[in-house]
């Protein structure tokens, strides 16, 4: 006993800094145990569950690949892979060029700028199936959008938005974009925040344009930022389904299917478990590969 | 209430929860793996009815029900109603539970039966041996009976699908109910020359299965309702030329379609012919829920016209009742709640708080007794064969490959075999799960 307590003490004594209070530990290893448990678990058995066939009430078979085989020959996946590009990239680029460009426009602190950031952050704060539900309406024939063009008289363009195979896709990221924008704007408002100005006033000394500030102060500035925005945009990207859902469900006909839309549709309405896992697993694969090249190489630039 | 002692919870007393909840979720183990686990759970208690008629009216029907049951003495039975959607992707993880809801609502045939294979659903042959389920019509008891030869399901109601019309824009167009395809097509054509959009759908904004309707009516009007439950059962294939002769049909009509066909609820087309800027439409009763009330005495409907006179009439008839999970824990209790269900009181006292426009499948039991539901019953009572609908005639997995391909067809009919062929396709994936 004393042999113990003389251990710790001097224990203490030498590693104050290194010893961990259990009550520090408990609070460490009861969120990982339940993070564990919760996100860890599933996420492994989804692994597990990609390389079955499940209807969800019988016992699993295991299949191997097969599920990933089927995936080179469904044509739907191919439809939805292109469409996660082209949503990716619609969604995601816009959205950043956007939502760079008003923070740029609203860094200022002028009269009633407040109002602008508020209007334009205002659509994060809804539920997307919210707003996806007020578009809907927008988007129906003779809904304010087909009376606004016949009003203007252009009653030629006046279309079923959402259920022609050729302006789904776009009118389902209209709405995602609204929303996104006022998201990055406030990323990048903080990172402009963080700029010092000493630079900016040092550039114009040395009589550099705007053009020439932008380029060689603001963008490589905003670098750490980026990182920030172009992880938020991806996962966004990958993970949009609410509002996707919430307007066209994938169709008509599969012409607005993205991966997550597909994935839900296999797995909980054709109840292909097995194979919904499997294109979940793709996505999964996808974040992460994108991210992780970026931030490899984003470590790679800082060193 | 003592709100003295009443502590407030502790940041302790959360941590404690939270491990506590944690192990819980340890015990209960992996989610693939079909446990049979037994429970703690006692024999006794209430039974609980986890059921979907989530719409105003039709809970508090349900609710009534409920009451009326518990009132009796005895076994008392618990409602739990969850929105459709959600029951309908969650069923199956109702039944595999360990400790699943003991009675639940939906459909009999093909669908119940896909359940009954897998062993989830209770055999209730003994109480259709006795009272009033005995006296049921033969028709009922070919449709709760499983592959196996035992009766799994309890019929509460069911209800049709016609050509729904409004009486006085009909008087006022001139035009009188189509008995033929001919007929059908000159109606059409009549109301399309005075500017009227001749056929609303309503397959659009998450209700594409609306379009469905017209498959199935095309299909059993054509090639009969014994081809088309074979054919659904996966027997044939949907590049059969049978199959390319219903869509040949299909599209002498499609001109007459509301172009706005797929991009409106069937909610909102209902409302459009309410408002008569279309002028009949295929549909089931529901729609009468969501109409106004001062419409209902104007609305009627017409049967879906004969085709081919050689071909035995049949009807769509969805039928709508109970199941319970084989794995309760409350056998006898669930059987004399399934007993009172289909009783002609318990399905009077669900017709009285509903919308009244289903019918009792209870041969003794009064419908509400409208000119619109004598003549539905009449429609049904006198067809050959009675079919449910799509999803319920096949499964809910293969719903979704018919909206596809059938909305596709309506958007660009010229591609109809490149349509089937991906249809039989997608079809196939699900048969062979």
């Amino acid at each position: 006993m004393a042999v113990l307590s003389a251990n710790t003490r001097a224990r203490g004594r030498r590693g104050r800094a290194t010893r961990v209070p259990p009550v520090v530990l408990a609070f460490l290893l009861v969120p990982l145990l339940a993070e564990g448990f919760w996100v860890f678990w599933p996420a492994l058995q989804g692994f597990y569950l990609s390389l079955t066939k499940w209807d969800g009430v019988s016992p699993p078979q295991f299949v191997g690949l097969g599920n990933y085989r089927e995936m080179l020959h469904d044509t739907v996946f191919h439809t939805a892979v292109l469409d996660t590009v082209l949503w990716l990239a619609l969604f995601g680029g816009l959205s950043a060029v956007l939502g760079l460009g008003a923070a740029l426009l609203l860094q200022q602190e002028r009269r009633g700028v407040g109002f602008y950031r508020a209007a334009l952050f205002l659509p994060v704060v809804f539920s997307l199936t919210a707003t996806a539900l007020v578009w809907q309406a927008m988007y129906q024939p003779d809904g304010l959008i087909d009376r606004t063009l016949s009003g203007v008289g252009l009653g030629s363009l006046t279309h079923p938005w959402l259920a022609d195979q050729d302006t789904a896709l776009y009118a389902v990221i209209v709405p995602a974009l609204w929303r996104q924008i006022g998201y990055v704007m406030v990323l990048y408002l903080a990172g402009l925040k963080g700029i010092d100005p000493a630079l900016y006033e040092a550039a114009k000394v040395d009589g550099a344009t705007r053009r020439q500030q932008f380029r060689h102060i603001t963008l490589p500035q905003l670098s750490s930022v980026n990182a920030v925005v172009l992880s938020v945009i991806v996962i966004d990207s990958l993970r949009s389904f609410d509002v996707v859902w919430a307007l066209t469900r994938g169709g008509p006909y599969h012409s607005s299917e993205l991966l997550s839309t597909y994935m839900y549709s296999t797995a909980f309405q054709s109840l292909r478990l097995g194979y919904g896992s499997a294109l979940a697993v793709v996505i999964f694969v996808l974040a992460f590969g994108v991210i992780a090249t970026y931030l490899v190489r984003a470590f790679r630039e800082a060193d | 209430m003592n709100t003295e002692n009443f502590t407030p919870p502790s940041r302790r007393h959360f941590l404690a929860g939270a491990g506590a909840v944690g192990a819980a979720a340890l015990m209960s183990g992996c989610v693939t793996s079909s446990s049979t686990g037994s429970s703690s759970q006692s024999s006794s208690g209430s039974v609980s009815l986890q059921s979907n008629l989530s719409s105003p009216q039709a809970k508090t029907a349900m609710q009534d029900l409920v009451a009326a049951y518990d009132k009796r003495g005895g076994t008392k039975a618990s409602l739990n109603t969850v929105a459709s959607e959600t029951f309908r992707t969650q069923l199956p993880t109702y039944l595999t539970s360990a400790n699943p809801p003991d009675l639940l609502t939906w459909y009999p045939g093909s669908v119940a039966d896909g359940y009954a294979r897998k062993n989830l659903l209770l055999d209730v042959s003994d109480i259709w041996q006795t009272g009033e389920l005995a006296g049921y019509s033969d028709a009922l008891k070919k449709l709760c009976t499983d592959s196996a030869g035992a009766k799994v399901f309890v019929p509460a109601s069911y209800y049709w699908w016609g050509l729904f019309y409004k009486k006085s824009n009909f008087a006022k167009w001139g035009v009188q109910e189509p008995k033929t395809w001919d007929e059908f097509i000159a109606l059409c054509e009549k109301l399309k020359s005075k500017g009227v959009t001749p056929i609303g759908l309503g397959a659009g904004g998450g209700t594409a299965w609306v379009a469905s309707a017209w498959f199935d009516y095309l299909n059993i009007r054509i090639n009969g309702a014994r081809y088309h439950r074979e054919l659904l059962a996966g027997k044939h294939s949907f590049t059969d030329p049978q199959v390319h002769k219903v869509f040949d049909k299909w599209a002498e009509v499609l001109p007459y379609f509301d172009p706005n066909g797929t991009a409106l609820a069937f909610q909102d087309a209902t409302t459009a012919m309410l408002n008569n800027r279309t002028g009949m439409m295929l549909i089931g009763t529901f729609f009468a829920d969501a109409a106004p009330k001062d419409q209902l005495d104007d609305i009627d409907f017409f049967q879906f016209p004969i085709i081919d006179p050689s071909v035995p009439v049949a009807e769509e008839g969805p039928t709508d009742g109970y199941f319970a999970s084989a794995r309760t824990r409350h056998k006898a209790q669930v059987k004399d709640l399934m007993s009172y269900l289909a009783t002609a009181e318990a399905q009077e006292i669900y017709l009285k708080g509903s919308s009244g426009t289903s019918l009792p499948t209870n041969p003794k039991a009064k419908d509400s007794g409208t000119p619109l539901v004598k003549k539905g019953r009449a429609l049904i009572e006198s067809a050959a064969d009675v079919t449910q609908f799509f999803n319920r005639d096949s499964s809910d997995a293969l719903q979704p490959t018919a909206d596809n391909a059938l909305t596709k067809f309506i958007a660009k009919p010229k591609e109809v075999t490149s349509i089937l062929t991906a249809w039989q396709r997608d079809a196939q994936k699900i048969w062979s799960q």
